[in-house]
């Protein structure tokens, strides 16, 4: 038969050949046309001068112009991945596999050891002597040696073997680094449906480098064959994977579109014993999920709860939890995820403004609903309940589109507390940008000092251990808490709030945590920290920037990069986040200027706005040329494509002279003195002073010594530095409360 | 201009002189100011009407400023003399008035506040008798009539705040309440003088100003004990003052405003009400509207006073 649904060009890297698709070609070319390039200079081509990697990326796209017509599916590996990339941006491609590649070098990320070694000595390891051939070739197994070493008999052959290593660019001054930059922003900006085959065992392109092609692309199809090395499209699985996903609508449909329902992971993985929740009440196994929630979905159902009902969630985080959440899910009811750290008053005016018809929650949450009257639901549930109940015959309620799925309650260390509603397409787009934060794998799971946290695993798809601890208290949070999560499953990944971050550093003892990546949320998180937790973590440490809101919002690489402005670094703004710097005062878009404002964000995965009507709320969600826009109260900047958080807009300080962001003055005095500090205002907007508090036992006046040592470490005029408690959030136990420290700060210096 | 003995007065007409105008200084007593004088008393109408002949503008300084004066000796010198001034002003056409932010004085923290109307009708003689005179001056003078309410004016040779200061504090007899915590503004003395300057100005050639108060001050407030330890470190005084509780102090203040009968009593309840609270000032429509800003400052200002003190000037 003859081949029909298109081309599949392979591109090979270096120093390999068209031989690497071997597998490639013999599996696919009964319903493709499949041509393997040997690259100028490599392989049997001609040899010639020595090419770049523009030039190379030309050659490609001049080749597949001529010689394809119909369907153009692009597979390439190694350092044929960039060139491949960069032909895309010019060529109209159906699909991209990549294999173990690069398209820049990810930043805190050496240079493969090997790479590096052989550019210093290039001539004498890739082209003098076979070394480098043969080093690549021993990447496999024995059957493929000799085929990868046979082109590059004899040193004159190796000549493109070297040019090519010594084209790569590391610095910003070396030839083709323009042409790799282009490369990247073509991948991050495109829409062609993706799929990372990567071999798991490979020393020169780890796990590091399919992390940043993750973050840049999270939608992108992910699959690991956990045996293979680097010369993975060798590997007999790697040509069937790759089949499986060209036969699959992944790569067909647009990559982006949120078809896929939120339960999805629940229905796939029904039949899984491995389990989706470990934690100090028991395990949940996936099939255990599945099971207990269609029992749970059919008491509600035979409660009268229906599609679009709100069921108040009082349960506290563990597995019933997981089993509450999913069971209304399939009933397509709305849970409403309560926060009762701001206490009873508080909880009650969010549930009530949610309007629940049902209450579920554990004995003792169930009389506090009955005695603080927290709902006025007819109908209450208690697990013991709701595992009384019989799986109903009906499907799993279908949700879709702008249907709310979900209201979270957020902890009001910001501001009042609110109940922020989700739709589904929202749900199903952050389930994307969080998978591309946290990159974990089916079997992989994550820990994490925030409650609400939990009901990601069965979305995600992966496994959540709960610390053992009191979840509301994160401080208590510390290494060896952390530490024996990992010993209960393949934690790979931790998210932490500050507080618990601050603790895990100082219960560390020289110990590592081994973990891949640990994300701290919550708060801003200062250089100092991040640097700290990085020094008692084997992996990365992140700090993306998000809120209940819009979760998340940057991609927290960089953490411990120190701003023209000050600040804490959250990173890069994700790809399909837009942001926008609004200045404070007037309507004008600061965001092309660098200067600062407050923080604008708008992405797929942003709330549909709060339930009540609070009328202090009014504003947080706005339109600006047809984009809805969530005003988060922060202010920040962005320099050098990493956007910098520089506190409240509420505790923006206006001087005569301006207004000037508490953070801003806070940076290089707490860094002189090594202790917490806050910069808060005193005095009538417009007119305020800037007043340094410096945290101690009491509110009072500092002495001498720690006065002019505020005075010479700020350039700011200080009119008054004073020791006081820091007031922070009852959640993160990290956000200081400006402006309540602000108030008592005013009275003490007015003498009142 | 009237008062030129005091510091401040001093230093505003030698800058009015140092810029070329024709000053007349009228007081009781010879000032040390190198210009014309005439010796007279403002409470003497016919004597203020003739030495004004011929001026353009006045400014008018004098003020009995004893800490605790008989009332009809106040009201004399400082609502009777000002009343005289400002109708021999008619003739000369501009009249810059000095007088004092404690006029808005309200029994509460004046905590970044503008130049609130003078309504204080408390205890404090001088300063009751300076609210009804900044009355009687906007009443009585010329249409061009600026209000200037210098704050806590200091400087090298200052005998009333720096003064008593180092006085008490070499006495080891400073007390300050609650260890001086409240935020209190202050004006270098060359500041405030250039302020009267370009008051005098607006007198002739901005008539929104006109009618108009202003508080002058440095801009800076400070906690007053630190104030106060950086003025006693700057005159060489190596003594530190003792912290009392605000409502003792206040309680003593009460108690003496009743039974002293000394000339100057250690403590009255407006002095510490005064320094309990805090008292510093919106500045941003005085400098607009004035055009002055403060060229020396807290920093410069007592880089002066370090350099009297070497030359043994600080306080006389």
């Amino acid at each position: 038969m003859a081949p029909s649904r298109g081309t599949v060009v392979c591109v090979h890297g270096n120093p390999t050949w068209g031989y690497l698709w071997k597998n490639v070609l013999t599996t696919l070319s009964s319903q493709w046309r499949v041509i393997a390039v040997d690259q100028t200079g490599m392989g049997y081509s001609e040899r010639g001068r020595p090419r770049r990697l523009g030039e190379r990326i030309d050659d490609l796209v001049n080749f597949c112009r001529q010689e394809v017509s119909g369907n153009l599916v692009l597979a390439a590996h190694d350092w044929g991945g960039a060139v491949a990339v960069g032909a895309m941006g010019q060529l109209d491609v159906d699909a991209l596999a990549l294999s173990n590649t690069a398209v820049s070098k990810p930043e805190h990320v050496a240079v493969p050891p090997l790479i590096a070694f052989s550019r210093s000595l290039s001539s004498v390891v890739c082209q003098l002597t076979p070394g480098f051939v043969w080093g690549a070739a021993a990447m496999t197994n024995r059957q493929h040696r000799a085929a990868l070493r046979a082109p590059y008999r004899g040193s004159r052959r190796r000549r493109a073997v070297r040019d090519f290593v010594a084209d790569i660019p590391v610095r910003s001054s070396d030839p083709s680094f323009m042409s790799l930059v282009g490369v990247a922003t073509v991948f991050d900006t495109s829409r062609v449906p993706t799929v990372l085959l990567w071999g798991g065992r490979d020393l020169v392109f780890h796990h590091r480098f399919l992390s940043d092609l993750r973050r840049r692309r999270p939608e992108a199809r992910v699959e690991r064959l956990e045996n293979a090395a680097h010369l993975a499209p060798l590997d007999d699985a790697w040509a069937v994977r790759f089949e499986e996903w060209l036969n699959s609508d992944n790569s067909t449909s647009e990559a982006s579109s949120p078809g896929a329902s939120l339960l999805q992971p629940v229905i796939d993985r029904a039949g899984d014993e491995s389990s989706v929740y470990v934690g100090p009440d028991g395990t949940v196994s996936w099939r255990e999920l599945a099971l207990r929630s269609a029992r749970a979905a059919g008491a509600l159902r035979s409660a009268k709860i229906r599609p679009g009902d709100r069921v108040a969630v009082l349960t506290p985080p563990s597995a019933d939890l997981l089993v509450t959440a999913v069971a209304i899910w399939r009933c397509g009811a709305i849970p409403v995820v309560a926060d009762a750290s701001g206490g009873l008053r508080q909880l009650r005016r969010l549930l009530r403004a949610s309007g629940c018809c049902a209450v579920v929650g554990t004995r003792r949450t169930l009389a506090a609903n009955y005695v603080g009257r927290l709902t006025k639901a007819p109908v209450r549930f208690s697990m013991t309940q709701l595992d009384r109940g019989v799986p109903s015959n009906e499907e799993i309620a279908s949700t879709s589109g702008s249907d709310v799925v979900a209201i979270v309650h957020t902890s009001g260390a910001t501001g009042p507390a609110k109940a922020v509603r989700y739709t589904h397409d929202a749900l199903v787009a952050q389930r994307s940008a969080v998978q591309g934060l946290v990159q974990l794998g089916d079997h992989e799971a994550f820990t994490t000092s925030f409650a609400a946290f939990v009901l990601l695993a069965p979305v995600l798809g992966v496994s959540c251990v709960r610390p053992d601890i009191d979840i509301d208290k994160p401080s208590t949070l510390g290494f060896d808490e952390l530490l024996a999560t990992t010993t209960l499953a393949s934690v790979r990944a931790a998210w932490l709030s500050p507080a618990a971050a601050e603790r895990l550093v100082a219960t560390a003892q020289g110990r590592k945590l081994p973990v891949d990546r640990v994300l701290l949320a919550g708060a801003p998180i200062s250089a100092e920290l991040a640097n700290a937790v990085s020094s008692v973590v084997s992996g990365e440490v992140l700090a993306p920037y998000g809120m209940t809101e819009c979760l998340p919002i940057t991609d927290g690489t960089l953490p411990t990069v120190v701003g023209p402005r000050g600040g804490t670094s959250t990173g890069r703004v994700l790809p399909g986040v837009q942001l926008r710097i609004a200045a404070l005062l007037d309507d004008r878009d600061l965001t092309a200027s660098g200067e600062w404002g407050e923080i604008w964000v708008a992405a797929p995965w942003m709330s549909d706005g709060y339930d009540g009507r609070d009328l202090s709320l009014a504003g947080s969600f706005v339109r600006v040329d047809g984009v809805r826009f969530h005003r988060t109260g922060d202010v920040g900047y962005l320099d050098g494509g990493l956007l910098f958080h520089l506190g409240r807009r509420a505790h923006v300080i206006a001087t005569a002279h301006g207004a000037v962001a508490s953070v801003e003055v806070e940076g290089p005095v707490a860094a002189a003195l090594g202790r917490r500090v806050a910069a808060v205002a005193v005095g009538p907007i417009g007119a305020q002073l800037i007043c340094v508090v410096v945290e101690g036992a009491s509110l009072g006046v500092a002495d001498v010594a720690m006065t002019d040592a505020v005075r010479h470490a700020s350039a700011r005029s200080i009119a008054a530095v004073v020791t006081s408690p820091l007031p922070v959030d009852h959640r993160h136990q990290s956000k200081i409360d400006r402006t309540r420290l602000s108030r008592s700060v005013s009275d003490f210096l007015a003498g009142r | 201009m009237t008062g030129a003995t005091s510091l401040l007065g001093r230093h505003v007409a030698q800058q009015l002189l140092a810029r070329g105008d024709e000053v007349t200084c009228f007081q009781r007593h010879p000032s040390a100011v190198e210009s014309a004088e005439v010796l007279g008393d403002i409470r003497d109408a016919d004597q203020v009407t003739a030495v004004m002949k011929g001026h353009d503008a006045v400014i008018h300084l004098a003020a009995l400023v004893a800490p605790q004066p008989r009332y009809d000796q106040a009201y004399a010198v400082n609502v009777t003399g000002t009343i005289n001034v400002a109708l021999a002003a008619r003739s000369a056409g501009r009249m810059v008035y000095v007088s004092s932010p404690s006029v808005a004085f309200a029994h509460a923290p004046a905590v970044g506040v503008g130049a609130l109307p003078p309504t204080y009708t408390g205890r404090d003689v001088y300063t009751r008798t300076k609210a009804l005179a900044e009355i009687a001056a906007l009443r009585s003078g010329v249409g061009a009539t600026v209000v200037v309410r210098p704050h806590l004016v200091w400087g090298p040779g200052d005998t009333q705040l720096l003064g008593r200061v180092a006085e008490r504090a070499r006495a080891g007899r400073l007390v300050l309440p609650d260890g001086g915590r409240a935020l209190v503004d202050t004006t270098y003395v060359s500041d405030a003088a250039a302020s009267l300057v370009s008051a005098l100005d607006r007198t002739g050639d901005d008539s929104t100003t006109w009618g108009q108060a202003y508080v002058v001050t440095g801009g800076e407030p400070r906690p007053l004990g630190e104030l106060i330890r950086l003025f006693l470190a700057a005159m060489d005084i190596n003594s530190s003052p003792r912290s009392w509780p605000a409502p003792l102090v206040k309680l003593l203040g009460g108690i003496v405003d009743r039974a002293w009968w000394g000339s100057e009593p250690p403590i009255t309840s407006f002095a510490a009400q005064q320094l309990s609270m805090a008292h510093w000032f919106d500045q941003g429509e005085t400098r607009r509207a004035l055009r002055w800003a403060p060229s020396m400052g807290l920093e410069g200002g007592l880089a002066q006073l370090r350099s009297a003190t070497r030359n043994g000037s600080a306080t006389t």
